[in-house]
């Protein structure tokens, strides 16, 4: 019972944790706004790429 | 933070000259935890993706892959505002909108000599073209087809405005015409750039809707058949779609294209599949025409962009093709109902009904949204939203297989977008007028696509009969897949300049009337 009881627990400060974090990103648009971080480094590569243009 | 509809300064989210927004909406805790799970559930679409190495390869070699970084905050766009059934009916296609392209993606990588370089996958695959119905893959129930325009330059524009104006530099560098539409000029760009997945027994052509698409497709066709060995039919479906006498000719073309297809894949037509999507396709126009019915009722419920992209997707890259599509019709039915039956509104305050024609402005998809939220203008229905409403035969016998082929015809020649700026002065100009009518607006809101020459040539009959029955029309022009011209600041000077000066109305949010987002996805 108490195992099982302490099982719960941790599964609630997962959940709870899990949500926390994850709900920040959402609100504040982390995610994009590291997602707009990356953006200039792709592009630079991309402009390195060889690549056989012609019509 | 609000819970209430058009509470919230939806312009205070932006970030002055910024990429992104400050934060996302809180829309009450019931709207924001449902937006919220909707997110987690995009996150966890696009981690799947990325888990992929293949993935994660054909990112660092496809320049127009940086652009899915946004996808989140495409779907925030076009939920501005929004709460409720609202939210919830956009959340549905959209979502839908994005497991199908991250499908598409991988399909793709999957037999792109590049990247997956999976032969017999390959084989199985038939390209076509970004602005084509696919009704002549209804019967191949074991292909893919599969479109590259699609995901390189329609949807890379949807998530982020600049997307194509590298691919549009590259085609005029080679000497293609400036001033041809850049959506065209911009998949021919992705094709001189080295820059599109190469896989596919076969492709299919169609003569879409303009001399700029025509260009488009003779430099794309040429290098898949000449360099990758690609056989490529050119399905030309007659530009004269409501006449009588070329309906003979267009099914003809449908049956060779069918033939083209069995001969270069192994594949045969299979009827019963084409009647299984016939009867989705059937389904999707019942569903579309209730809500267009009750868009001409005071309390609309699926307009603006949520009846623009999903009609595009689901009538013209869908076609009965795919199941989910008919679970989300029925979802969002139901969603509508239940708005309408509580007479519910998206916005405070309702102040014009408008129809908006023309074609659109691509990279400023969520104007719509805007003009809603900014103006009050509740956008009825748009021109590419108006499509076949034609029931196909969806029983198998032998005399409808041979209708079959009129009705796969039909739905060719009446592509979205091609129904409208081709088959003559009834259906571009005339129509309008009806729908103005049938739907009781008070407005139109017309888009000046530039590079279209099809719509241009019209502008002064558009005036004329404006002037004829007393309805503002207020013009916008545009040059749908590059911002450089006119920014999307520039699209909503020419909303808010007729407001002030004409319309002498003051916007329900100011906030929203001048956004620095010219660097903005």
């Amino acid at each position: 019972m108490k195992k099982s009881l302490k099982l719960l627990g941790v599964l609630l400060l997962i959940c709870s944790g899990f949500f926390i974090v994850t709900f920040t990103v959402y609100i504040f648009n982390l995610d994009m706004k590291l997602t707009a971080l990356i953006e200039p480094f792709l592009l630079k590569h991309y402009d390195k790429i060889e690549r056989d243009r012609h019509l | 933070m609000a819970k209430e509809v058009g509470a919230d300064r939806l312009g205070d989210f932006y970030i002055d000259g910024g990429k992104v927004r400050k934060r996302r909406e809180w829309r009450g805790v019931s709207d924001t935890l449902y937006d919220y799970s909707r997110w987690l559930k995009i996150m966890m679409t696009l981690g799947k993706f990325i888990a992929k190495p293949r993935n994660i390869k054909a990112m660092f070699r496809y320049r127009w892959m940086a652009n899915y970084l946004a996808v989140p905050m495409m779907v925030d766009r076009h939920t501005q505002g929004l709460r409720g059934e609202y939210l919830r009916i956009c959340h549905e296609e959209q979502d839908l909108i994005i497991d199908d392209v991250a499908q598409l993606l991988e399909n793709l990588f999957r037999g792109d000599r590049r990247i997956g370089n999976d032969t017999e996958f390959s084989k199985k695959v038939v390209l076509v073209d970004e602005n084509e119905m696919t009704a002549v893959m209804m019967g191949f129930p074991t292909l893919k087809c599969l479109s590259r325009e699609t995901p390189s330059t329609y949807v890379s524009v949807l998530l982020n405005q600049h997307a194509a104006e590298h691919y549009i530099d590259v085609a005029q560098e080679f000497g293609l015409a400036g001033d041809v539409c850049p959506m065209p000029e911009a998949e021919a760009g992705v094709s001189i750039d080295d820059d599109a997945p190469v896989l596919g027994a076969c492709a299919i052509q169609c003569n879409t809707t303009c001399d700029g698409s025509l260009l488009g497709n003779g430099v794309i066709s040429r290098r898949l058949e000449k360099e990758d060995g690609i056989s490529v039919f050119q399905l030309a479906a007659p530009l004269r779609h409501q006449e009588d006498d070329v309906q003979d000719y267009a099914a003809q073309e449908i049956r060779n294209a069918i033939a083209f297809i069995e001969q270069h894949t192994g594949v045969k037509w299979d009827w019963n599949a084409y009647f299984e999507c016939a009867k989705r396709v059937n389904y999707a126009t019942r569903c579309r025409q209730e809500w267009l019915e009750m868009n001409r009722t005071d309390y609309p419920q699926v307009f603006g962009s949520n009846l623009a992209l999903y009609t595009e997707t689901n009538y013209m890259a869908i076609c009965g093709r795919i199941p989910a599509f008919e679970k989300a019709d029925r979802n969002i039915t139901r969603l509508a109902r239940q708005a309408f039956e509580k007479k519910k509104m998206a916005a405070k305050e309702y102040r014009h009904r408008a129809i908006i024609w023309g074609v659109q402005s691509h990279y400023y998809m969520d104007f719509l949204v805007w003009l809603l939220n900014c103006w009050g203008i509740v956008p009825l229905t748009d021109m590419l939203s108006m499509v076949s409403t034609r029931e196909l035969k969806e029983t198998d016998t032998p005399e409808n297989r041979e209708t079959a082929y009129y009705d796969m015809a039909w739905l060719t020649e009446n592509m979205i977008m091609r129904n409208r700026t081709h088959g003559g002065y009834k259906v571009l100009l005339d129509e309008l007028w009806e729908y103005v009518e049938q739907f009781n607006a008070d407005m139109v809101i017309l888009w000046e696509h530039m590079s279209c020459k099809a719509l241009d040539g019209m502008h002064g009959l558009f005036e004329e009969r404006a002037r004829e029955r007393g309805i503002p029309l207020v013009w916008v022009t545009h040059d749908l897949f590059d911002p450089r011209i006119v920014s999307r600041q520039g699209v909503r000077d020419q909303i808010n300049s007729y407001m002030r000066t004409v319309m002498r109305e003051e916007p329900l949010d100011p906030s929203l009337e001048v956004l620095n987002d010219e660097e903005s996805w």
